[in-house]
């Protein structure tokens, strides 16, 4: 429950109120802990003094070297953290939970669907791909919010363009003057994967986003063929512990931190309790 | 067996008042508790249960977890450490209650370090029940009033003084040196209640959307009383506090305190969403955790039946009766199953 010493270094503005904190581990221990970790898994930031709070890790260990997370302003401790100061120290703890199973998805085609900030998790998956392009199928990423000014990583949508074997859809609920003059998308993600229509032939998806979105790309994914298996979903729950501890997120018989926080959409089926 | 009388008891626990931290059954304000004492005259020998289990000792209800130091941009980290402690005169469903605790903080990977390190250092010491209390039901649970199984020792009361079953090593290190004679004779065997039924974990799920959960909530006042007194409940929460804040110096402690699934706004996450939303729902979680998550992750149960839940709750929620119904209800839907007529359902 002790966290590791980072220095944010950097600092850069997703969407409204949405932050990339950028994190440097200071501690050999804490460096050599998160040497390797896996897209998927998650980890606590603190903000001392405040708190802390479970976060999807964005970046992979492949990157520039730092911890990165997307941050939204929701809370006191999405607050401060948002308000710290490049040079600050935080408290960092991890990295905790499965990740996604990568190793299964070689060969397969993955549609990666991700809304609002539910995006974070999957830029490590996006990025994991696109770094060893060649080891998997088609790459079809599905990109949504409630308004252009919450979509996040739009910077990277360039290299995620132009990476072979890849396409790129973005939509929004409600588009302002700007996204309709620019002809962008308006519509649910579910109304755009009905349009994209991915094919399940060899296929995964990968979803993340609030629970409404989860439902109902996992009924409109089924219509176009998939069946749960090929699902896959990382959960956010409340948690204090990460390490099946404090109790706080199970569903059911199980729990969110060690379980998960990624699920195969059949085992999230056969849970007593739903994340609706 | 070996036999120790109430003059050498008393002897012996001031002395272990003396050496280390000695938590024994003792009244406070009129209300028997677990609490630190300093001599063994403070002690309550004849008493049936504390009002709160001994939970407090191994999790406290609130405790530092980290201490954070900040000098300008520097900051260091402490965790605190835990002095050794005696528990006397817990009784068995307590023991068993830290027993099942011990399975959740340092039975499983990765372990709780904080709770790992404090338990080392606590002993137990139990005292046999002569007998159970109306609201007890431990050999429900795979309990007794004299099981020695979670002790390190326990003494049971016999004439002029009491029976001494030393259990483990590390009982025997404070037992051994008092030199006891062999007792003369067995104790007397405990007077039990009748033992209640609880549904095999595997059948609980059949009673998952079953309407009786919104019905026994509908009282609930959400009071969390149930979970603060229950030996087993060990969900916390975590909150940093600010002990000292300058310019240049501040100080911080993170803290564990508890908490429970019954409470309102235990599963909200950030944006406000309430995946367990009903009073129903938060009340089935507490139920099925004991008896159908705890038996599936932990292979145990996750109540060890004190009976101080069915005393204290404001409102009579008892988990007895919902053992009952729930078993009843079950009962009754394998009937029905068979017969189609059958009413289904605990509240059909």
């Amino acid at each position: 429950m002790t966290p590791y010493l980072g220095r944010l270094v950097g600092k850069k503005d997703l969407g409204t109120d949405i932050k990339l904190l950028q994190v440097e581990l200071v501690e050999p221990n804490g460096k050599a802990r998160f040497a390797d970790y896996r897209p998927g898994q998650f980890a606590f930031v603190s903000a001392l003094g405040i708190g802390e709070a479970p976060f999807g890790i964005a970046s992979t260990p492949s990157g520039n070297g730092l911890l990165e997370f997307g941050i939204a302003k929701v809370g006191s401790v999405t607050a401060a953290l948002h308000s710290l100061e490049v040079g600050e120290i935080v408290g960092v703890r991890g990295p905790l939970g499965n990740g996604f199973p990568m190793d299964e998805m070689k060969d397969k085609n993955i549609c990666v669907l991700g809304g609002g900030i539910g995006g974070a998790p999957l830029r490590p998956v996006i990025r994991d791909i696109l770094d060893q392009r060649s080891d998997y199928g088609h790459l079809t990423i599905l990109w949504a919010a409630r308004n252009p000014s919450l979509l996040v990583f739009t910077d990277e949508y360039d290299l995620w363009r132009s990476a072979p074997n890849t396409e790129l859809h973005v939509t929004v609920d409600e588009g302002d003057e700007e996204w309709k003059a620019a002809g962008g998308n308006e519509g649910l993600i579910t109304q755009l994967l009905e349009t994209i229509a991915p094919s399940p032939e060899n296929a995964v998806t990968i979803t993340c986003g609030p629970p409404a979105m989860l439902h109902f790309v996992t009924l409109t994914l089924h219509e176009l063929g998939f069946s749960l298996d090929q699902m896959w979903t990382t959960l956010e729950a409340r948690m204090h512990c990460g390490i099946c501890k404090c109790g706080r997120c199970n569903m059911g018989d199980k729990f969110v931190c060690t379980d998960g926080p990624v699920f195969r959409q059949d085992e999230v089926a056969g849970f007593l309790e739903t994340y609706l | 067996m070996k036999y120790i009388s109430r003059e050498a008891l008393q002897t012996w626990l001031d002395r272990l008042a003396n050496d280390v931290t000695l938590i024994a059954p003792r009244l406070v304000d009129d209300i028997l508790l677990y609490q630190s004492v300093s001599s063994a005259r403070e002690i309550v020998l004849d008493y049936t249960r504390p009002k709160m289990s001994a939970k407090e000792v191994v999790l406290p209800s609130s405790e530092p977890i980290l201490f954070v130091e900040k000098r300008g941009q520097e900051v260091s980290l402490t965790e605190p450490s835990s002095g050794a402690q005696i528990i006397f005169g817990l009784r068995p469903c307590d023991a068993h209650g830290i027993a099942v605790l011990d399975t959740v903080f340092v039975g499983q990977e990765p372990i709780d370090l904080n709770y790992a390190r404090r338990r080392e250092a606590i002993t137990l010491i139990g005292l046999s029940c002569p007998q159970m209390r109306e609201d007890c039901f431990c050999t429900s649970m795979g309990g007794m009033p004299n099981d020695p199984t979670h002790f390190d020792v326990l003494l049971t009361e016999v004439e002029d003084g009491y029976a001494v079953n030393t259990v483990t090593d590390k009982g025997r290190t404070l037992v051994d040196h008092l030199n006891l004679e062999e007792i003369k004779g067995e104790p007397a065997e405990p007077i039990i209640n009748e033992t209640e039924s609880v549904l095999a974990q595997e059948h609980w799920p059949d009673l998952f959307a079953d309407h009786y959960w919104d019905l026994l909530a509908e009282r609930c006042l959400e009071c969390r009383m149930c979970a603060y007194l229950c030996p087993v409940c060990r969900c916390f929460d975590v909150q940093d506090q600010v002990t000292q804040q300058g310019i240049s110096y501040s100080k911080y402690d993170r803290l564990r305190c508890w908490d429970s699934c019954t409470g309102t706004n235990y599963r909200v996450v950030a944006g406000g969403h309430n995946p367990r939303a009903t009073k129903g729902q938060r009340l089935r979680n507490r139920f099925f955790c004991k008896f159908h998550y705890f038996p599936v992750e932990y292979d145990h149960s996750g109540c060890v039946g004190c009976g101080r839940c069915i005393e204290a709750c404001p409102v009579n929620i008892d988990i007895v009766e919902v053992m009952r119904d729930i078993s009843r209800a079950f009962n009754a839907s394998q009937i029905s199953n068979a017969s189609p007529d059958a009413e289904k359902g605990v509240t059909a």
